[in-house]
């Protein structure tokens, strides 16, 4: 997408200046450097122009504008994506949504709260929390990222085994289109008549509209909730582990798995005891009223032991539970401290393969002569494996985005998915047509245009182009 | 047992090229749904068969034409089940059907509606390809979610191949509470009990009595039976007969509606009150779900959200209206999948 001349530039700006307060436009090169790049820092770019709106209508004139002038358009929330979901685009206006921040209503009796977008996903959760409610996606982001960053990537998090992504916790999200007006899918009800557009929303990045009003469910808080942990000798026992506890018939609320790589790094970083022998760890957590978690323990415990677990601690008090936590939720700076630099990849398998795959990313470490260290949601196959590089040493980055680039294509061939929950955005773009056949991603593109027919709402991600795929599989025949 | 994407696809191509209209039937048991609409029919039910069945993955994938029954079967024998506890319609409902309508039982607001569970599907469109969306996976946010845009649209964007579906282990016990209580006092209960972390799997309201199921570990169930025992006079509905009422809940048989009787659903806030829907008679889903039956000639229903489920005419909108922005967006959409409005045209909506 062109530039706007510059003749179009100053009418565009003054039209700008005529729907928002001067305090909510940036046009500096220097005001505009935080947002020139997401999570995931190694894609930057500089936004003609960065606005921060306050109100609907001026959320609503900005798309207007933006639609008249042919200007594309990036929604932004607190920029944690780890795909360059919300990185700007050279030509177009960056909207930038945190201040929507506010907790609108939390209602007790339905178990609901609406929310604006720009609140922070903790945030919502501790202004449950009086009430004895959370929200149960967590991304390990949750501290920083927001609602409306959330419904746009279908966040996943440490408990979405049991309690489901973004998706599976939506009620209803109002939107702005591009043309300015304002949609509402979902409802206060459950289930209506209708196509359900309320999930096809959820995990669109930003490309079919601009969220700004959602209505989640809220959980009530377990009675009990209890942790463990279990080292094991090598990857592939733990793998069979939890494919054994799940095949049983035991959902915990959390499983996750590391590597050694990972449990190293984790352990030098915030010291919460974890093994730094074991070749790999399993934190499950599992919650319940008193009896339903005491039944699950037993279970469980013999579960690892059967499949070979070494050592089993179990966390006496929320104590020593918060930290078995911190340190697989500390684990991608950790991984951060002992490497300049590191990539995090988000592919999704079905659990019977992990075994095979991370033998067969050990291989392609090797191949690359990159570490990687692993770190995942193994009861729901989601791996995010970490590439450690050094951007500074010429080629490293090119490397390790091609390592990342098998590791996806991989997952796609055991019948996994090059994305479970960080979304696409432009990194992923690549893989798209690896994934998807000519005629699903041209169904995508005509669903784009019913929504978006000019192509303006975050232009470039997500979804290949005709041409982007055309480009690919003649690559692909060379 | 067969795959007959091919000979679907061909049919879905001839019909664009002859620019005939089609009427996707599975089991044909949901006819009573949605608009009556005249199309030249299109069979799915021999287009059956489980794909493949993993149970330690949780996952099955169908092709669209195999009954909820055949279904329900082979994860049985592996102690699992649907999470969404679709009717069956006497054998004859077909999981494609299921996800089109949307049908998920009386476990809905504790287990998840049929999107939740819904992991991939195949779908012909309107320019006749065969597409595979979603996968077998827990995890995808690959591309637009189109697996679960096509739950609820009752075929309007196409025709559904097959379905991958989230299992869930089943239940090791299984206790059904009655008391006697009027509406209001049982919506205020089901309220007080319905966001509780408990094993509930089911809260509903019938003839001045309140229905709670509790289903989960031998412990837990135990251990909830006694809590709720405290608080009000629940009597242990026998096993066959609670099986009984929870089947004819979930297969929609509990309220009946005479000839020239209409069936309204309506789903709302669970702490509406009772006089939400008028001539309320059966309260689902902890409140979320109200049915009421009217005689056709004193079809007034003053709540516009409400659908007009079962009876009734059915050449006008049996669903509530939607403002102009969101029907003009869900024609532009219908026009992505089918451009020449070949699937289910005026089935969901008179204007779709």
């Amino acid at each position: 997408m062109a530039a706007l001349s510059n003749s179009n530039h100053r009418l565009f700006m003054a039209a700008l200046a005529m729907c928002l307060p001067s305090s909510s436009i940036i046009v500096s090169q220097e005001s505009q450097r935080p947002f020139e790049c997401d999570g995931l820092a190694v894609y930057q770019q500089l936004p003609m122009v960065t606005v921060l709106p306050e109100t609907l209508f001026q959320v609503q004139d900005v798309l207007r504008l933006c639609s008249e002038h042919g200007v594309p358009l990036v929604p932004r929330g607190a920029g944690t994506s780890l795909c360059a979901g919300a990185m700007p685009h050279a030509h177009g206006v960056l909207l930038v949504m945190t201040k929507f921040d506010q907790i609108l209503h939390i209602d007790q009796d339905t178990a609901s709260a609406r929310v604006q977008p720009g609140v922070r996903n903790l945030a919502l959760s501790e202004a449950a929390a009086p009430l004895g409610l959370y929200y149960a996606p967590d991304p390990s982001s949750q501290i920083a990222c927001t609602i409306g960053g959330n419904v746009a990537e279908n966040s996943g998090g440490v408990h979405c085994l049991k309690y489901g992504l973004t998706v599976n916790n939506l009620l209803q999200v109002t939107m702005v289109t591009v043309a300015g007006e304002l949609v509402t899918f979902g409802g206060d009800g459950l289930d209506e008549p209708s196509m359900d557009l309320l999930s096809l929303v959820a995990g669109s990045e930003g490309l079919l509209g601009v969220v700004v009003e959602i209505k989640v469910k809220l959980l009530p808080r377990a009675p009990r909730v209890q942790v463990l942990m279990a080292a094991f000798d090598n990857v592939i026992s733990a793998g069979d582990a939890v494919a054994a506890l799940i095949g049983q018939g035991i959902i915990p609320a959390g499983l996750e798995m590391m590597d050694h790589l990972a449990i190293k790094a984790a352990e030098d970083f915030v010291k919460v005891g974890y093994p730094t022998d074991a070749q790999a760890l399993l934190i499950c957590e599992l919650d319940g009223t008193d009896a339903e978690v005491e039944d699950q323990l037993a279970a469980v415990s013999a579960c690892f032991s059967d499949h070979g677990s070494y050592q089993i601690r179990v966390a006496k008090d929320a104590q020593e539970a918060a930290a078995l936590w911190q340190g697989r939720k500390s684990a991608f700076p950790a991984v951060g401290s002992i490497s300049p630099d590191y990539y995090c990849m988000d592919g999704t398998i079905p659990r019977g393969q992990v075994a095979h795959v991370l033998t067969r990313i050990r291989e392609l470490s090797q191949h690359y002569g990159l570490a990687v260290a692993n770190v995942f949601h193994a009861g729901d196959g989601n791996l995010h494996p970490l590439i450690l590089f050094d951007a500074s040493i010429e080629g490293q980055l090119d490397q390790a985005e091609a390592l990342g680039g098998d590791i996806l294509t991989l997952c796609v061939d055991v019948g996994g998915t090059i994305t479970g929950e960080h979304g696409v955005g432009l990194e992923k773009m690549p893989q798209m047509p690896y994934q998807f056949g000519d005629a699903e991603l041209a169904q995508f593109r005509r669903l784009k245009a019913a929504f978006d027919p000019s192509d303006l709402l975050n232009p470039g991600k997500g979804i290949p182009t005709l041409k982007y795929c055309q480009e690919y599989r003649s690559l692909q025949h060379a | 047992m067969h795959d007959l994407t091919p000979q679907l696809v061909e049919q879905v191509q001839q019909a664009r090229a002859e620019q005939t209209p089609l009427h996707i039937v599975g089991g044909n048991s949901k006819s009573h749904l949605g608009r009556a609409t005249q199309a030249q029919p299109v069979n799915v039910v021999g287009h059956s068969g489980i794909i493949s069945y993993n149970p330690t993955e949780l996952v099955i994938r169908a092709r669209a034409g195999t009954t909820i029954q055949e279904l329900q079967s082979a994860l049985a024998e592996q102690q699992q089940r649907l999470p969404f506890e679709p009717p069956h319609h006497q054998g004859l409902a077909t999981i494609g059907g299921t996800v089109a309508a949307n049908q998920s039982g009386p476990s809905r607001p504790w287990f998840g509606a049929v999107k939740d569970s819904l992991l991939g599907l195949g779908l012909i469109n309107g320019y006749g390809e065969a597409m595979l969306f979603g996968g077998q996976v827990m995890k995808n946010v690959a591309g637009f979610d189109v697996t679960r845009l096509q739950t609820g649209a009752m075929g309007s964007l196409g025709l559904i191949t097959e379905v991958s579906i989230k299992v869930l282990p089943q239940f090791n016990a299984n206790e059904t509470l009655v008391c006697e209580l009027n509406a209001q006092a049982a919506l205020k209960q089901m309220q007080a009990w319905g966001n509780l972390s408990m094993p509930l799997s089911g809260m509903c309201y019938w003839q001045n009595k309140l229905y709670v199921r509790l289903q989960g570990s031998v412990a837990g169930v135990e251990e909830t039976c006694k809590v709720f025992s405290k608080a009000l006079p629940l009597v242990v509905l026998e096993a066959d007969l609670a099986q009984e009422f929870w089947q004819k809940v979930t297969e929609r048989e509990l309220l009946v509606a005479q000839e020239k009787q209409i069936m309204w659903r309506w789903s709302g806030p669970s702490n509406a009150p009772a006089s939400a829907l008028d001539n309320t008679e059966f309260i689902n889903w902890a409140g979320s779900e109200r049915w009421a039956l009217t005689t056709a000639s004193d079809a007034t229903v003053v709540n516009p959200h409400v659908t007009q489920y079962r009876g009734g005419d059915r050449s006008l909108d049996v669903n509530p209206s939607i403002n102009a922005h969101d029907q003009a967006l869900q024609q532009r959409i219908k026009h992505a999948f089918d451009p020449d409005g070949l699937f289910n045209v005026g089935r969901l909506y008179s204007w779709l």
